[in-house]
């Protein structure tokens, strides 16, 4: 669950400072930092969409378990 | 009383009881029940059991016959009309004959079950769900879940040789953006009425495990439009409708929506617009993700390119401002050292002037002193010279007299003395040192002077000794006491 927090969370801030961006509320000197920072939310959704870390076994001996 | 005592056989009572059920039940009936345990016999028969019930309990019930001949054309009739097949619970309409038989007693033996009552059956069923759902509030439960930005985590509700589930794989898991899925199969029954359980089984199950999973899928297809009325069961819908995550159906059938499909978070047609409603969801969460980098980089350049514009233009200004500044403070500088030269030179003038006035009165005043003083000096040398000529001719009487004297006297004077000096340089050439000298004496002097009391010589003192020829250079080595022998 916390996992598909980050994304989530990470997807909105992304968002957000485009946003921030394109209405101009960003200057020069905060670009530099708000543009690595967006890299990194744009990294962490990439890989989300490709990858899973879910695993059958698990599940199933947590169904098991009951 | 044994003579008069008819006796029947069971045979002759059961031929009589037939023919009077026949004769008195000599046409078809309609008749309305439950349909139970509808058991199939090898050779094809069923024989199920009819019954009423009022208020859950049973009141009536009678064994019914279906011959294998009837039964196929009932059934086919039923299906083709209620999409559903003959099964266990249905309220129906049924025509039929009462008969009795010897072996197997009191029946109903089923002519025709009437296909358009049953469709009314089932279609209050789904009203009756419906209202039910909809008086306890649940109708819409599902729909007002939270659907994840990404549904990435499925539980599939399916059968794994499932013709809708392959269609479903095929679209999700080749999709060339390449984007992740991970499907978990909960197999179940998707047809009649076994579904009903086999599926709330399986919710139950994903339930436990629901942190595992974004939503639920059920999925069913190729299966035809047969046993689809299961979906419309009051406790299968509800526990779709109440059920944590969202759950989605694409049950593939083109039969008026299912109370299950109503209540479900989305309802796709087929399995396959299942898939494409998840690659969509996926696409709604990549493309503005894959936009973000391409805006971020063209704003970014603006807002570059601005700050450009901006900071070249504040040069201009400075620049131009500074050489303007410059210019004026150059010119200022240019005008006051003019005013300084100006005034310094009419200064200079004005002052050497001054000096020039001032020299001329100095000179002027040096000579008017000059000339004052002259005349005292002539006055002082004119009162002296009538001063001295007095004093003069006084003193020049005086002076024939002393003349007068000196004549006379100075001769026999001067006489006298030069008597008394050649006595004297007698004497004095006697008591010359070198005439003491020449007679052998010699003298000796330390420092320059001679030895005395006041000039005692001591040992390793340096002596000069004269004599009349030589000056001797001598250490002393010892002093003593002279003794005087007077």
């Amino acid at each position: 669950m916390s996992e598909s927090i980050k994304y989530t969370e990470a997807f909105e801030e992304l968002q957000q400072i485009v946003q921030e961006i394109e209405e101009g509320e960003i200057s020069v000197d905060e670009l530099s930092l708000k543009v690595k920072r967006a890299a990194e939310l744009i990294r962490i959704c990439k890989t989300k969409l490709t990858s899973t870390e879910e695993d059958v076994n698990e599940i199933l001996k947590e169904l098991e378990g009951e | 009383m044994s003579a008069e005592k008819q006796v029947f056989t069971l045979k002759q009572v059961a031929a009589s009881i037939q023919k009077t059920v026949a004769e008195r039940y000599n046409r078809l009936y309609w008749v309305q029940a439950e349909m139970h345990k509808l058991n199939y016999t090898n050779k094809g028969h069923c024989y199920p059991e009819l019954v009423q019930k009022e208020d859950g309990k049973i009141v009536a019930e009678m064994r019914g016959t279906i011959w294998k001949a009837q039964f196929d054309k009932i059934s086919k009739s039923f299906v083709e009309v209620v999409k559903e097949p003959l099964r266990d619970g249905l309220s129906l309409l049924f025509q039929v004959r009462i008969s009795f038989h010897p072996l197997y007693g009191m029946g109903l033996e089923v002519v025709d079950i009437d296909p358009t009552y049953a469709l009314g059956e089932l279609h209050k069923e789904r009203e009756e769900t419906l209202k039910r759902l909809t008086r306890e509030g649940f109708l819409n439960a599902n729909q007002q879940l939270d659907f994840p930005l990404l549904p990435q985590r499925i539980a599939l509700i399916s059968v794994d040789s499932s013709k809708g589930l392959s269609d479903f794989y095929s679209v999700v898991l080749k999709n060339s953006w390449n984007y992740k899925f991970f499907f978990m199969l909960f197999p179940a029954q998707l047809n009649g009425d076994l579904a009903i359980n086999s599926i709330q089984q399986q919710l139950r199950r994903i339930e436990k495990v629901k942190h595992h999973f974004d939503a639920v899928a059920i999925i069913r297809g190729g299966g035809g439009e047969i046993g689809m009325s299961c979906y419309n069961n009051y406790e299968l819908s509800k526990a779709i409708a109440t059920f944590p995550l969202p759950v989605l159906t694409g049950i593939g059938h083109s039969t008026n929506i299912t109370v299950t499909e109503m209540v479900a978070f989305r309802n796709a047609i087929t399995p396959t617009e299942l898939a494409d409603f998840l690659l969509q969801a996926f696409h709604e969460f990549a493309v503005p993700v894959q936009e973000a980098g391409r805006r971020l980089r063209s704003e970014s350049r603006k807002i570059l390119q601005r700050a450009e514009v901006a900071w070249s233009n504040e040069w201009r200004v400075f620049r131009n401002s500074t050489i303007q500044q410059l210019a004026k403070t150059r010119q200022g500088l240019h005008a006051f050292t003019k005013n300084l030269l100006t005034q310094t030179r009419f200064r200079f003038q004005q002052q050497s002037g001054i000096l020039q006035r001032s020299n001329e009165s100095l000179q002027k005043g040096v000579r008017l002193q000059k000339n004052r003083e002259l005349q005292v000096l002539e006055q002082m040398q004119l009162r002296l010279r009538k001063n001295s000529l007095q004093q003069l001719t006084f003193q020049g009487v005086q002076v024939d007299d002393v003349k007068h004297y000196v004549h006379q006297q100075v001769p026999k004077f001067m006489q006298q003395k030069a008597q008394d000096l050649a006595q004297l340089e007698k004497h004095i050439h006697l008591m010359d040192p070198m005439q003491v000298l020449k007679r052998g004496y010699s003298m000796s002097l330390l420092g320059g002077k001679t030895i005395s009391s006041e000039n005692p010589v001591k040992a390793g003192d340096i002596i000069e000794t004269l004599t009349f020829e030589q000056r001797i250079t001598s250490e002393v080595i010892e002093t003593s006491p002279q003794e005087k022998n007077e």
